[in-house]
């Protein structure tokens, strides 16, 4: 059973928008908050009523409730997702449910695609009041919005089946999200690398000659080997963001595609172009008026280039072992592709994006754009002085993490099937993909439903006593004889599916107790 | 006197290290007259000078070197004397009386006796005592070598062995143990003989490379030309080649000669030294020395020809204040005639191996090298590192040295790559320190450093103050190197029986460490385990011609080196006299000190050298204070940084402000089983069902109930406050009868009381 054919595939039900309630408050101005919608050729007056619902509700809840709004609505048919991106900015997804199509959702899980939406344009693009207050009449978000979330939500065929987290959604017209099947896994967390001390040593000692080939300024780094987080300098919130974006965009595996169809792809741009206009023509002539057509939107006399960040395909290896592409569009005067830029969270501050691949490795570097005087020359010298300081500990790091690694189903306990989640540092390890395929339906239900349980209890504590930490411990089983178990203990989450466990609780717990205790260092073995 | 001199040495040398000069001979010299006296000669046997006159000889001890040394006298009988040298048990004085004859003494009984040389046409060219076990002295004929041993019974000379061939000359050095016979119209073939406590050993004829000035004019190589040395426990001879002016060298194995590559020479008369494993080569007519380490393959001298400079001479001391200066009259006005030293001058006899004989005035120098000086010299501070953590002889203040060059490269923030590259060295000095074991006897030597050893002062001990004297600066204790005689004798046996490989030299050391690391009581160095493999390595990379050619051991220097304290710095004084010191005046962006501190975890973790915890909580405090909570959350999950309790209790303490840090810390509690820790700071946090669960699983009696109490009181919850209660009255015989019970059941009721009303 192949992952994207477990994905549950969405087509009328789903709809996503973007408004802003602080626009269109006036009688015949409704259009203007708008900021996105998907589908896009639904008729204005459908696209008002779902925003004119969710409006509706946020006023209603914000009485009793004026720090957090609504956060779901569950509708015999549909399910209402919320999520407030930003004052006055709300993000609504409605799904359809359904039984015999496997349309069973975690909206948790939902609400996370909102929030890794959200973030990842936040990073590229700057937030969207920012965009707003630039250019108020909307023009300019909308385009950035439609072309971002587009190409998001589009497909993305040759996925390796133990990419863990971040999968694209589209496939063909069709929208799969995030469904029971994968209840093993937890979106807006990194996946990291166990190394040991010595190859971590010399991660580190790699890390810091990479930083200080900026000179004095402040310098950030992301090391990933594969599709797995070794070390990082960023705060944990932008470690996310572009952990997420480097799974998707820039490791190895993503970059496969792309080498694999080099001809195809060589022949001109046009190809991949007229593939993605297609996506974009599918969603119907109303958006060419409403959003403006890519490739005419008239910002006066300026540069009316949108950049796609998420578009396929369009990042490549270089001669010189760095990654390139021309998303950002070339340097003016120049045939040079620019450097790609993004914004901090932390620190809001604009960085130069450099990424260098050697083989399973993938190094990200971040350079304050202020501390670049001559730009474009800046950064290649930067990037030379990368080249002669760092590339003999690259080989280095890069080969005795290949050494270390136990490949794609190294993070495999036999017998188990575990999602382990730890809340303060936002990481998570999984069950490889290939081993979670082979649970029962029944299994993953009654997990996504035990889960669904322990995210209301978590927000519930949260409201009650934010400085304490409950533990918790669930013990369930399942209709097939299975155990679902979830635990957790400040901060750190345990979710496990036992099949082929023995009759008795005390089996369970025994289980679960050497799990902690090999793998937790202990974290979960309380009693 | 003394005293005074010293002081007014004192201000003068530390004046004088910034002079021009990398060598210096330091005043004053050892006086060696004696009125009445035949000439000067030196025994490097036993290391004296000896003066005879026409009925005694005087002897001054030269090691350890001071200049008051009082000669002790033997009395002999009157005649002429070519050569003269005492037995290596001191018991028998040789002295060559003519070409055909070596008288003896006993110096218990005062007896003589005789050697004669058998046939007139043989003439003897010298002799020399040795330790070897066949024989007790070798005499060196124009006609080849006779070995002899002493009967005490019988009080004479027996022959053991005579090996013929003819000789023009011969050069032998007691520290090599090693004599070369010239033969041959240029004597320029040569037939070696180690003489070791280990057997003899001849090694094969070989032939010294001579330049040709024209096509008939053969030059005639001469004794004073060839030179052997020691280095690093190796032995080479040195040639030297007039015509090419070059200085040839050449190392010894056990079965080959190897020729090694050749130095420059800048003067027709050239003077060798060596101090500390140094080459000092003095180009003589140009008044300079040249300063080579023949360690590595490099024959790059050091530094710059400079001249050798005379140190603490009043004359030249008070030069720049002399006016003011009443303090060179006195005593020392009155031979300051005789301290009109010239540097370099005609009667000047360089003796094996640092000493400067000045036969017209009969002193005595000693050749010091200036560390500060040399390492002040180079910019190139990896190789200056190396170079001072070889030195042994003032291994204290190599070690400072380094000290000072480490922190002021940091704080300097040097390019990342040197500093590694200067942190490399030293941690890969002190790895090898530890497998040769000299790290230890430097420890017993001072004493077990504690945890916080900033002091930095000269060590003293009682252990060995006998083989230590202060030296007339008085500002630095040394250890004698080559400390006499006795203590010679036994350091020699072991080392010699050698001379086939260095792997048992260093079996020998690695067997002696383990009882030494275990007697220091420094569990922390994994020392003991030196494995086989590890010290094979070792010696291979000191053979170059791999394991057929094993190196000719110049015996006693492995035994010596372990004798004085080591330059090595280990982790400890690193983090105190380094890191410590360097992060207090280091301000603003962490991001250098961390990338160097990791550096230094690096290199200590290839070496497997454990790293002092303190090293492992300053970087938790420096991350913390930076608010670098993501970057210290990898260092600890990855145990870049250890877990240790005082790593724990400083992320506790750096946790006040950041949860997830704090949650480190208590996890590295948890693990490193530190239970009651763990419950103490649960309860303290308000966790205090979960502590409880965790003391009754791990058995945590320690923790007074009353805290769990109090905090369960705090949270208002009259269902916990109860299950507590009744925790520990099951739990916990007697506690029924406790205050804690009485009082809290009052509570509880008042509780429930209130609820229900």
């Amino acid at each position: 059973m192949g992952l994207s054919s477990a994905n549950t595939v969405v087509n009328e039900g789903f709809q996503f928008c973007i408004f802003d309630l602080r626009r269109g408050q006036h009688e015949g101005q409704e259009l203007d908050k708008i900021l996105f919608f998907y589908p896009a050729d639904l008729p204005f007056s459908t696209q008002l009523s779902v925003i004119g619902l969710s409006e509706g509700l946020i006023t209603f809840t914000r009485i009793f409730s004026p720090e957090a709004a609504c956060e779901v609505i569950e509708a015999e048919r549909h399910s209402h997702v919320f999520h407030q991106a930003e004052p006055d900015i709300w993000m609504v997804m409605v799904v359809e449910k359904s039984k015999e199509s496997d349309a069973i959702w975690r909206i948790d899980a939902l609400r996370r695609v909102l929030k890794e939406v959200h973030s990842l344009f936040v990073m590229f693009h700057g937030s969207i009041r920012s965009l707003l207050d630039k250019e108020p009449s909307g023009e300019l978000v909308r385009s950035h919005l439609y072309a971002f979330i587009m190409d998001y939500l589009s497909a993305f065929q040759k996925r390796s089946p133990w990419d863990i987290c971040c999968c694209d959604f589209l496939v063909g017209k069709k929208i799969k999200l995030p469904s029971f099947r994968d209840c093993l896994k937890e979106r807006g967390t990194v996946q990291m690398l166990t190394v040991g001390r010595e190859a971590a040593l010399e991660v580190q000692s790699l890390v810091r000659v990479l930083e200080s080939c900026a000179g004095n300024a402040p310098c950030y780094s992301l090391v990933l080997f594969q599709d797995l987080l070794v070390s990082t300098t960023l705060s944990p919130d932008d470690t996310i963001n572009l952990f997420t974006y480097a799974v998707l965009r820039l490791a190895p595996n993503a970059l496969l595609s792309r080498a694999s169809s080099w001809s195809y792809l060589r022949k001109g741009n046009t190809a991949s172009q007229i593939a993605a206009a297609s996506v974009m023509a599918s969603s119907g002539s109303v958006s060419e008026q409403f959003y403006g057509s890519r490739d005419t939107s008239p910002h006066g006399g300026e540069r009316s280039h949108v950049v796609r960040p998420l578009q396929h395909n369009k990042w490549y290896k270089g001669t010189d072992g760095f990654l390139v592409t021309d998303i950002w569009g070339p340097e003016v005067g120049s045939m040079v592709s620019a450097t790609p830029t993004v914004l901090l969270h932390q620190t809001e501050e604009r960085m130069y994006l450099c990424v260098y691949q050697h083989k399973s490795l993938t190094l990200i570097l971040l350079f304050p754009i202020s501390s670049i005087l001559n730009g474009e020359q800046g950064i290649s010298v930067v990037k030379q002085q990368i080249v002669e300081n760092a590339s003999l500990k690259m080989l280095k790091v890069e080969e005795k993490l290949s050494k270390g690694w136990g490949g794609e189903n190294a993070y495999h306990v036999g017998g188990y099937r575990y999602l382990l989640v730890d809340g303060d540092r936002n990481v998570s390890r999984a069950s490889p993909p290939g081993k979670v395929t082979t649970l029962t339906k029944e299994s993953l239900i009654s997990l996504s439903n035990l889960r669904e349980e322990i995210d209301l209890e978590k927000s519930r504590a949260k409201w009650d006593d934010p400085d304490h930490e409950k533990d918790l411990e669930i013990c369930i089983r399942a209709k097939n004889n299975a155990w679902v178990i979830a635990r957790t203990t400040r901060g750190k989450e345990l979710y496990m599916v036992l099949e082929k466990a023995n009759e008795t609780l005390l089996f369970a717990s025994d289980a679960i107790e050497k799990f902690s205790n090999r793998y937790c260092s202990g974290a979960f073995s309380l009693d | 006197m003394f005293g005074k001199a010293s002081s007014s040495q004192l201000s003068v040398s530390l004046g004088g290290s910034g002079a021009l000069s990398h060598v210096y001979i330091q005043h004053p010299p050892l006086r060696c007259s004696i009125p009445g006296s035949k000439g000067l000669f030196y025994d490097d046997g036993n290391k004296l000078i000896l003066s005879p006159t026409s009925d005694q000889v005087f002897s001054w001890k030269t090691v350890p070197f001071a200049s008051h040394v009082a000669p002790t006298s033997d009395s002999i009988s009157e005649g002429p004397v070519l050569s003269i040298r005492y037995s290596l048990d001191s018991k028998l004085l040789a002295i060559q009386r003519s070409n055909h004859e070596i008288q003896f003494w006993n110096r218990e009984t005062g007896e003589t006796f005789s050697q004669r040389c058998r046939s007139e046409t043989e003439s003897i060219l010298g002799f020399f005592w040795t330790d070897c076990p066949k024989c007790d002295i070798v005499f060196v004929k124009t006609s080849g070598m006779d070995l002899f041993s002493y009967d005490s019974e019988t009080k004479s000379l027996h022959l053991v062995e005579t090996k013929k061939m003819n000789v023009s000359w011969y050069v032998y050095t007691h520290e090599s143990r090693l004599i070369l016979l010239a033969s041959g119209m240029q004597c320029k073939s040569f037939t070696g003989f180690q003489l070791s406590s280990a057997g003899m050993i001849r090694l094969p004829k070989f032939e010294m490379a001579m330049a040709k000035s024209e096509a008939n004019n053969k030059p005639v190589l001469a004794a004073e030309d060839v030179h052997i040395i020691t280095v690093y426990g190796r032995i080479y001879c040195l040639q030297v080649d007039r015509v090419a002016m070059l200085l040839h060298s050449y190392r010894f194995y056990r079965d080959a000669v190897v020729q090694q590559g050749s130095l420059p020479i800048y003067s027709d008369k050239i003077a060798i030294s060596v101090v500390d494993n140094v080459l000092l080569v003095h180009q003589v007519d140009a008044k300079v020395v040249i300063l080579y380490d023949i360690f590595a393959d490099s024959r790059a001298p050091i530094s710059a020809p400079l001249p050798l400079l005379l140190r603490g001479f009043p004359r030249a001391s008070s030069s720049s204040s002399r006016t003011g200066n009443k303090d060179t009259d006195g005593s020392e006005a009155n031979d300051r005639s005789d301290h009109e030293t010239i540097i370099y001058g005609d009667n000047w006899i360089f003796l094996v191996p640092d000493l400067i004989c000045d036969v017209a005035k009969r002193l005595l120098w000693k050749i010091h090298l200036d560390l500060e000086a040399i390492s002040a010299s180079s910019s190139e501070v990896p190789s200056v590192l190396e170079f001072l953590q070889r030195r042994k002889l003032e291994a204290n203040k190599a070690k400072q040295l380094c000290l000072a060059i480490v922190r002021t490269v940091i704080l300097e923030r040097r390019p990342v790559s040197m500093v590694t590259r200067a942190i490399d060295v030293l941690v890969t000095s002190y790895s090898n320190s530890i497998k040769t074991g000299s790290y230890f006897k430097g420890i017993k030597a001072e004493k077990p450093p504690t945890s916080d050893v900033s002091n930095v002062n000269p060590p003293t001990s009682v252990v060995d103050e006998s083989i230590r004297r202060e030296d007339a600066l008085g500002k630095s204790i040394k250890h004698g190197s080559a400390s006499g005689v006795e203590n010679e004798s036994i350091n020699r046996s072991p080392a010699f029986s050698v001379s086939d490989s260095e792997e048992n030299v260093s079996f020998e050391n690695s067997n002696h460490l383990r009882s030494l690391g275990a007697k220091a009581d420094r569990e922390n160095f994994k020392v003991a385990e030196s494995s086989q493999s590890e010290v094979q390595k070792l010696s291979l990379q000191s053979q170059l011609l791999g394991p057929s050619n094993s190196p000719l051991n110049a015996n006693y220097s492995e035994n010596l080196e372990s004798q004085v304290t080591s330059a090595a710095i280990s982790p400890d004084e690193m983090y105190s006299c380094v890191f410590a010191s360097v992060e207090e005046e280091m301000a603003g962006d962490p991001a250098y000190f961390v990338t160097i501190v990791i550096e230094f975890l690096r290199s200590a973790n290839v070496e497997r050298i454990k790293v002092h915890p303190n090293i492992y909580v300053l970087t938790v405090q420096l991350l913390a204070r930076h608010e670098r909570y993501a970057e210290l959350g990898l260092f600890i999950i990855n145990k870049i940084l250890e877990p240790s309790k005082e790593v724990a209790l400083q992320l506790l303490e750096s946790g006040r402000q950041n949860i997830q840090t704090r949650k480190l810390g208590l996890d590295m509690l948890r693990q490193l089983s530190l239970h009651h820790d763990y419950v103490l700071l649960l309860v303290q946090d308000g966790y205090y069902l979960e502590a409880l669960r965790y003391a009754r699983k791990n058995k945590v009696t320690t923790v007074r109930p009353s805290l769990f109490l109090e905090a369960a009181f705090a949270s208002t919850d009259p269902q916990h406050l109860a299950a507590v209660l009744r925790f520990f009255s099951d739990f916990i015989p007697g506690f029924k009868n406790t205050a804690d019970h009485i009082a809290y059941c009052r509570i509880l009721n008042e509780m429930n009381s209130s609820i229900t009303a």
